[in-house]
């Protein structure tokens, strides 16, 4: 941060004197402007893209749908509505679940991986990575077709077990479930998994994993004491960067979850769809967002105690 | 910078960060100039008409004469169902020609977001079906009309006639057999699914917007979904299920079954007792089409005799120009549901009623809680 302000300043100093020279004394002497002028392209951005849609759609839920138009007046039917229907409850709990479970696979799997590459490769690190996140460098929808294809009738699955022996039909469970979709969540956003806590396990002192052995730690104990603990930024923010996205996805279980593997995001969409209850998408999208954060929140709070204990 | 010295470097592992980089910079901005140096030869593709359409018609066969005169093809934009078109056009978005169907004709016409089309100006306009243009809700003023008829079919059932087992006539029941559990298809949209529910139901369309209608082609529907293996509006995914035999049967439209039949799988379009649901689809015009004139050459495209001959014999479905019926002997009509009078099929099955908005809006809202299980 000050080094990237050093810079900023540099040609400033160079320009001639007058009101370009003010400015950037200005800029030069107060700490909180030069900050601010930094984040400003980042936060006007920030206030249209997101603020402005968001608010938006916190007054829209306060509406109503009457057709093909909204009838304006403040109501709270609609989150009366969505707390009533069970509909709308199971498919948030439903999406909440899946995700949950997507996430958990995602770094449980990726860690091992995140950890070799950072522990026990010395040469070619970026190469490593690249290789990594190489899958991940084609388009999300064709990695879910590619699921489709791998979990199909006649899919990769199915052709193998029939022509090993082990199964004489196909097995029809593997698509069109539920199952089908937590898989292909886990593999399309494991790269977001890697990346974090490639990036936080790389940045542990090699010294303290000595210090540890010096004090007679074992391989596990040094693990569950240093390893892990120091890990732990990357591991939360890997968990939030996939669990957020994947429980508005409805791309996945649109196409693989069948009728029993949909979605609240497969809700939200149709509301602003064939529905057409713009409304009630608002309200939906908002209630989704407000069990992330309260669930993002837990379990930031959660892993927090959790290092606190262990360290 | 010089090439052999920086993949000499690489071999070394010796490559710096900065020219790695570097060389990335340098590929992509190849990589991203290599379109613009041929650009100029086409015709740039924004100077054609946008075809708002279902898929599946977003296909050269059906732009012949267009293509001969201008070059390209039109624009595609495609959508799975009527209802999500209207939602995304009464949002903003701007094509100049739109594919609704004669269910959904009065309300579209109603969102004002429509101009009438001047028949004048379509050089196959006489040999468009009188018994198509007269429409509920059709007419507009001087003699023009909102929705130019193009296609029309049938949606009725596809089965293998291998795997499913028929027990006496052809009827709707075969996609509530509980012997094909997990074997059979249906399309996601509620413009198809819920008209088929109400024959199935013994709804009268007439009375289809009554509390007890409500209620029973609910009672239907639920009644299938635990049999249904998924609901899609992507014809595709239902062709494949039905050739790899993952189905045995699903609710379609004509073109599944020519296509899948073509392929040499041995299906059937089924001629249910209760009758098929019948359909005419046709073209409009957006209000603010910034490309009007082409617009015009899109739909004389569409319902020219060459673009009547591929429906009728790859997709099996209906066209609205009586000349491209001249090409089919009625056999060969008749074994794809058809006939070049298309009356005798219309009135045979059902034909959809135009609703009102809040009947769509109530009967997707109850459809999409029965799918997700409710």
């Amino acid at each position: 941060m000050s080094e990237q302000s050093i810079h900023t300043s540099v040609p400033a100093e160079l320009a001639p004197p007058g009101k370009v020279g003010r400015l950037s004394r200005l800029m030069h002497r107060s700490e909180r402007a030069r900050g601010y002028g930094l984040i400003a392209p980042a936060l006007t951005f920030m206030l249209c893209a997101i603020l402005l849609p968001f608010a938006i759609l916190v007054v829209m839920s306060f509406w109503t749908a009457t057709g093909f138009d909204f009838d304006t007046s403040f109501s709270l039917e609609n989150y009366k509505q969505a707390l009533e229907r069970p509909i709308y409850a199971a498919l948030l709990e439903r999406s909440l679940w899946m995700s949950g479970i997507a996430t958990v696979a995602a770094v449980v799997l990726c860690y091992p991986m995140a950890y070799f590459v950072a522990f026990h490769v010395h040469r070619h690190k970026m190469f490593w990575i690249i290789l990594m996140t190489l899958p991940f460098w084609t388009s999300y929808l064709l990695r879910v077709f590619a699921w489709k294809v791998v979990l199909g009738y006649e899919g990769v699955i199915n052709s193998f077990l029939i022509s090993v022996g082990l199964i004489e039909e196909p097995l029809e469970v593997l698509l069109y479930s539920q199952s089908a979709v937590i898989i292909t969540l886990a593999h399309a956003w494991a790269a977001f998994a890697i990346l974090p806590m490639y990036v936080s396990l790389e940045k542990i002192d090699r010294s303290l994993l000595e210090a540890a052995t010096d004090l007679g730690d074992g391989p596990v104990m040094r693990f569950l004491r240093v390893t892990l603990p120091l890990s732990l930024p990357g591991v939360i923010s890997a968990s939030l960067l996939i669990f957020i996205p994947t429980t508005g996805d409805y791309i996945t279980p649109a196409l693989l979850g069948g009728p029993d593997g949909a979605m609240i995001g497969n809700l939200i969409q149709k509301m602003f769809g064939p529905i057409n209850n713009w409304p009630m998408g608002a309200t939906l999208s908002i209630l989704l967002m407000l069990c992330i954060s309260v669930i993002c929140v837990l379990f930031i709070l959660l892993t927090l105690f959790v290092r606190r204990r262990i360290s | 910078m010089d090439v052999l010295d920086q993949l000499g470097s690489m071999r070394e592992g010796k490559m710096s960060r900065r020219a790695f980089t570097r060389s990335l910079f340098a590929s992509g901005v190849a990589i991203a100039a290599v379109p613009m140096g041929g650009r100029k030869v086409l015709a740039a593709p924004e100077d054609q008409a946008t075809f708002f359409t279902w898929g599946g018609y977003d296909i050269p066969e059906l732009f012949v004469p267009y293509s001969e005169e201008h070059g390209e093809l039109p624009n595609f934009a495609t959508f799975g169902g009527s209802e999500e078109a209207l939602t995304k056009m009464r949002g903003g978005y701007v094509v100049d020609v739109s594919h609704p169907c004669n269910q959904a004709l009065p309300r579209w016409v109603a969102s004002d977001l429509f101009q009438p089309i001047d028949t004048s100006r379509l050089s196959n306009w006489p040999d468009v079906m009188p018994g198509l243009v007269n429409l509920p809700g059709n007419d507009a003023e001087g003699g023009n009309v909102w929705m130019a008829p193009f296609d029309w079919g049938q949606t009725s059932i596809t089965y293998r006639t291998d795997l499913f087992e028929l027990e006496g006539e052809e009827s709707w029941d075969m996609l509530w057999d509980e012997r094909y559990k997990g074997q059979l298809g249906s399309l996601a949209s509620g413009g198809d699914a819920w008209w088929c529910g109400a024959i199935k139901a013994g709804v009268d369309f007439e009375n289809i917007d009554t509390p007890e209608a409500f209620d029973k082609i609910a009672a239907v529907m639920r009644e299938q979904r635990p049999l249904i293996r998924t609901y899609t509006d992507d014809t595709t995914t239902l062709e494949q299920a039905l050739a790899s035999g993952e189905m045995v049967a699903a609710m379609t439209w004509n073109a599944s079954a020519t296509l899948l039949k073509a392929e040499g799988v041995p299906v059937k379009f089924a001629e249910p007792k209760e009758g098929a649901l019948t359909w005419v689809c046709g073209v409009m015009v957006h209000k603010d089409a910034p490309k009007l004139d082409l617009a015009y050459d899109v739909i004389d495209s569409l319902l020219s005799v060459e673009s009547g001959k591929f429906m009728i014999n790859d997709y099996g479905y209906g066209h609205s120009n009586a000349k491209s019926f001249e090409q089919f002997d009625s056999e060969t009509l008749a074994s794809l549901g058809l006939s070049s009078n298309p009356g005798e099929i219309l009135n045979a099955g059902h034909f959809q009623v135009p609703q009102s908005q809040e009947w769509e809006t109530k009967m997707n809202g109850l459809f999409e809680e029965i799918k997700a299980g409710f």
